[in-house]
């Protein structure tokens, strides 16, 4: 069954500077990862685990869909 | 982007066990060529090289411990390992299937171990480049 690929894009980068200009080491600090793995999820290398991504997004207020957005991957 | 150390470990290994079995196969290489049978011989050579690795891994790892904040391994990292295992453990069972062959077939057992030896380091190596791409290029 072929399924339309999809493609994680995220806010995180935006949240971070809106939020004192936090550093990707104090993020991922509060989150529990290393700072690569932050680095690597800004820039959509790497897609987080759900618990990691609620984290994220507890760390800034927010809900799941207003840090992580899904979109269809463009041909 | 800066490695990690997890990263930094992930180079460490594949220098140490290039160089380490580098060495050891451009010795043993010549020696198999020239008829040489004992086992005890080649034994000796890769307790010598394994010797050879560790010294090499320790001064690595604390020269990269002093350089880089130690993080324990998180989800990014296993995902990583686990990915990269199980596109290079084809290469090892390739070496496992090769041996058991030649032993059926009554090649030398110094032959045996060494192509069993061979396609282990090759595994391992590839296991340890395809973790490096992925985390340069992503997972």
């Amino acid at each position: 069954m072929a399924q339309e690929k999809l493609t994680i894009s995220n806010t995180i980068r935006a949240l971070r500077f809106a939020k004192d200009e936090m550093t990707q080491q104090a993020l991922a600090d509060r989150v529990g990862v290393s700072r690569q793995t932050i680095n690597a999820i800004e820039a959509a290398k790497y897609s987080p685990s759900l618990e990691v991504a609620f984290r994220i997004a507890r760390v800034f207020g927010k809900r799941l869909d207003e840090v992580f957005e899904c979109l269809p991957k463009p041909r | 982007m800066s490695a990690s150390f997890e990263e930094k470990s992930v180079w460490i290994q594949l220098g140490t066990m290039t160089v380490g079995l580098g060495v050891y196969f451009v010795i043993a290489g010549p020696m198999l060529a020239s008829g040489v049978h004992a086992v005890s011989a080649f034994a000796a050579l890769f307790m010598v090289a394994v010797v050879f690795m560790v010294v090499l891994m320790v001064i690595a790892y604390i020269v990269a411990a002093l350089t880089t904040k130690v993080e324990g391994r998180d989800e990014r990292d296993r995902l990583i390992a686990w990915k990269a295992e199980h596109r290079s453990a084809w290469l090892a069972a390739v070496g496992v299937l090769g041996a058991v062959t030649c032993m059926a077939a009554g090649v030398d057992n110094v032959w045996t171990a060494n192509l069993l030896l061979l396609s282990l380091a090759l595994a391992e190596i590839l296991g340890f480049v395809l973790q490096l791409v992925y985390y340069r290029r992503g997972v």
